[in-house]
């Protein structure tokens, strides 16, 4: 095996001891986010006893960890991981990196499903408690379908992915504005709850569904790794080069983003930040290599969401920031320091 | 012995413009074949027509017997790799992940020894293998087109089709990437051939071994490079008055240029 070759292998297994080392520095921020809140404030020992069963002799603690943070922190993790993951995809798949999985307007229509429960009483599901994320949740799809129909014309390009997203942004957009504008306060102040994006509103049996609905998308998205190195690298031409299909791929692809996203965004709200910082800081680490960049990125997705939240539930206690706001404030100059940090040291 | 390619009245049109009429080529195995024409004339057209990143109107493309348009992208991905004009990238990606790009047709899920060493291999070939680990993405228009080549090389595909491939090269590596192209196609593998679109005659000149001349969509002259590149050739498609100057025991054909030829009609 000749020194090219071998750094190669090098390289891929520094990458992916660094990756082992996110996963625990991820873990470990979990515990400690476990460990804090407004009510009981636990070190980071105490958390990891309660959290391994080694000490029990509380059940006020335990049942806060386990019941009130806990659903949360899970939310967080699965959020962001899947937020991430379908930032990455979408970026790869449109050679662009500045989209984010809001771009194609999946946030928009789930944010119109939202403001037709919550402004005009409209639902389709009689379950009140259920009534926004299920709206939420089949405008999404909406726009999905939108998506596999665009998909339909042979000669859709990324750029015309982008284009109509945006215009399913302002369409639905205005159709809100709209509702707002007959809202009563307390509809609006609800509407903008919905819209700050929060890890408040899922429960544990909400989250153990997105869950589910991860992990049986997440092998579909894999699967593609190659196909997104082509397509990313160097679009269309370059990508049947390699044997690429790239109509077919990237709306396979778009499709697969977009229910991560919806799915998602149907529980929390509107959470955008991450799924644009998460894959440039996965860049940062394991390069454009998807097999390891999806992975990567859920990671990052994970911590960035767990640190935000936490630090919006501990800042100002017992007031609770919504993490989506959190994301943008903490995430958004950390990302800026990261690139530029990167830059400066000449990669 | 067969031919590697043969292509038979391919035609190809963008709307009602009628870009590519009635092309009939065949290509031998171990040849370098320059496609010339003036900006136009249908030489990426044809060679995007070859691998299917455009389909043809009419005609049928067979590449060791198989007609391409039976074939899924991936097993023509192993008979054909192409090498585009220009390949921009908004993403940082190592050169050596780029060029592992080209075993993509050869490649499940996880790279093989294999794969790697014939990356490393074609690095060295191209002597680029200082380059290995460096962005593709800040590198030079010249340098990024040499590790396009060498992707397209690692795809160890029968036929090579470069897209004007030394255009953003340097007078010493044009020279250098010609004859390694030159090299892999003159090799003693019988299923290796390449088609090169080219607006450099005195490249085309010294390293082909057969021309195609294309005019408007169609063959105009084709043939070996003393056959295809003469003063009234080249100033019926260029426009351009030139001097040719024979190959010799030194030297290949050269051709100098002149001046345009002014025509009539612009004289009024």
């Amino acid at each position: 095996m000749d020194s090219v070759s071998l750094k190669h292998i090098e390289n891929s297994k520094l990458q992916i001891l660094s990756m082992t080392v996110l996963c625990i520095i991820t873990f470990f921020t979990a515990i400690f986010a476990l460990g804090l809140g407004s009510s009981v404030n636990l070190d980071f020992f105490s958390t990891m006893k309660i959290v391994f069963g080694f000490d029990s002799s509380d059940d006020m603690q335990s049942a806060i960890i386990w019941e009130l943070r806990f659903p949360r922190i899970l939310m967080a993790i699965i959020g962001g991981a899947a937020l991430a993951i379908a930032g990455s995809l979408m970026q790869g798949c449109l050679g662009n990196p500045l989209v984010s999985p809001l771009t194609l307007g999946v946030a928009s229509g789930a944010a119109l499903g939202a403001a037709l429960a919550i402004v005009l009483g409209f639902s389709i599901i009689s379950n009140s408690d259920l009534a926004i994320v299920a709206n939420a949740f089949l405008f999404s799809l909406i726009v999905v379908g939108v998506i596999i129909q665009l998909g339909n014309f042979r000669s859709v390009s990324a750029e015309s992915y982008i284009l109509v997203g945006i215009a399913i942004t302002f369409i639905a957009g205005a159709i809100v504005s709209t509702m707002q504008y007959f809202a009563t306060d307390a509809q609006l102040s609800q509407l903008a709850h919905w819209s700050f994006g929060s890890l408040s509103r899922p429960t544990l049996e909400n989250t153990i569904w997105i869950t589910v609905a991860l992990v049986v998308l997440l092998p579909s998205a894999l699967k593609k790794a190659w196909d997104l190195n082509s397509l990313a690298l160097g679009g269309d031409d370059f990508a049947i080069s390699t044997g690429v299909n790239p109509v077919k791929t990237r709306k396979e692809i778009l499709v697969l983003s977009a229910l991560m996203t919806s799915i998602v965004i149907a529980f929390t709200g509107l959470i955008g930040f991450v799924g644009l910082a998460a894959p440039h800081m996965g860049r940062l680490i394991v390069g454009n290599d998807y097999r390891k960049l999806i992975p990567c990125s859920a990671i990052f997705g994970s911590l960035l969401m767990l640190v935000a939240d936490t630090i919006g539930r501990t800042l100002f206690a017992p007031i609770v920031m919504p993490v989506g706001i959190m994301l943008s404030v903490i995430g958004g100059p950390f990302f800026m320091y990261l690139l530029l940090r990167h830059r400066g040291a000449g990669h | 012995m067969s031919n590697i390619l043969n292509v038979k009245d391919l035609n190809f049109s963008w709307g009602s413009t009628s870009v590519l009429k009635n092309i009939s080529l065949s290509v031998k195995p171990n040849s370098l074949v320059s496609i010339l024409g003036i900006n136009g004339a249908g030489k990426t057209t044809l060679l995007k027509c070859l691998n299917r990143i455009l389909s043809p109107s009419s005609g049928e493309i067979k590449v060791l017997s198989k007609k391409v348009s039976d074939l899924e992208l991936p097993e023509v991905a192993k008979l054909i790799s192409y090498v585009p004009q220009t390949v921009m990238s908004s993403f940082a990606m190592d050169v050596f992940d780029v060029v592992l790009l080209g075993r993509r047709p050869h490649i499940n899920w996880s790279i093989s020894q294999n794969d790697r060493d014939k990356v490393s291999e074609t690095l060295r070939f191209l002597n680029f293998e200082d380059f290995a680990f460096r962005r593709f993405n800040e590198l030079s228009g010249g340098e990024r087109q040499k590790v396009i080549i060498a992707k397209a090389i690692a795809q160890d595909s029968s036929i090579l089709l470069l897209d004007e491939p030394t255009s953003d090269l340097d007078l010493k590596n044009q020279v250098e990437v010609m004859k390694k192209i030159k090299e892999l196609v003159s090799s003693n593998d019988l299923t290796k051939s390449a088609l090169m679109a080219t607006h450099d005659m005195n490249i085309a000149a010294r390293f082909s071994d057969y021309i195609l001349l294309l005019d408007k969509g169609e063959i105009k002259s084709e043939g070996s490079p003393e056959e295809v590149l003469t003063v009234q050739n080249i100033a019926d498609v260029f426009g351009v008055e030139c001097e040719i100057f024979p190959r010799t025991d030194k030297d290949p054909l050269r051709i100098f240029i002149r001046d345009s030829i002014v025509s009539e009609n612009s004289e009024k």
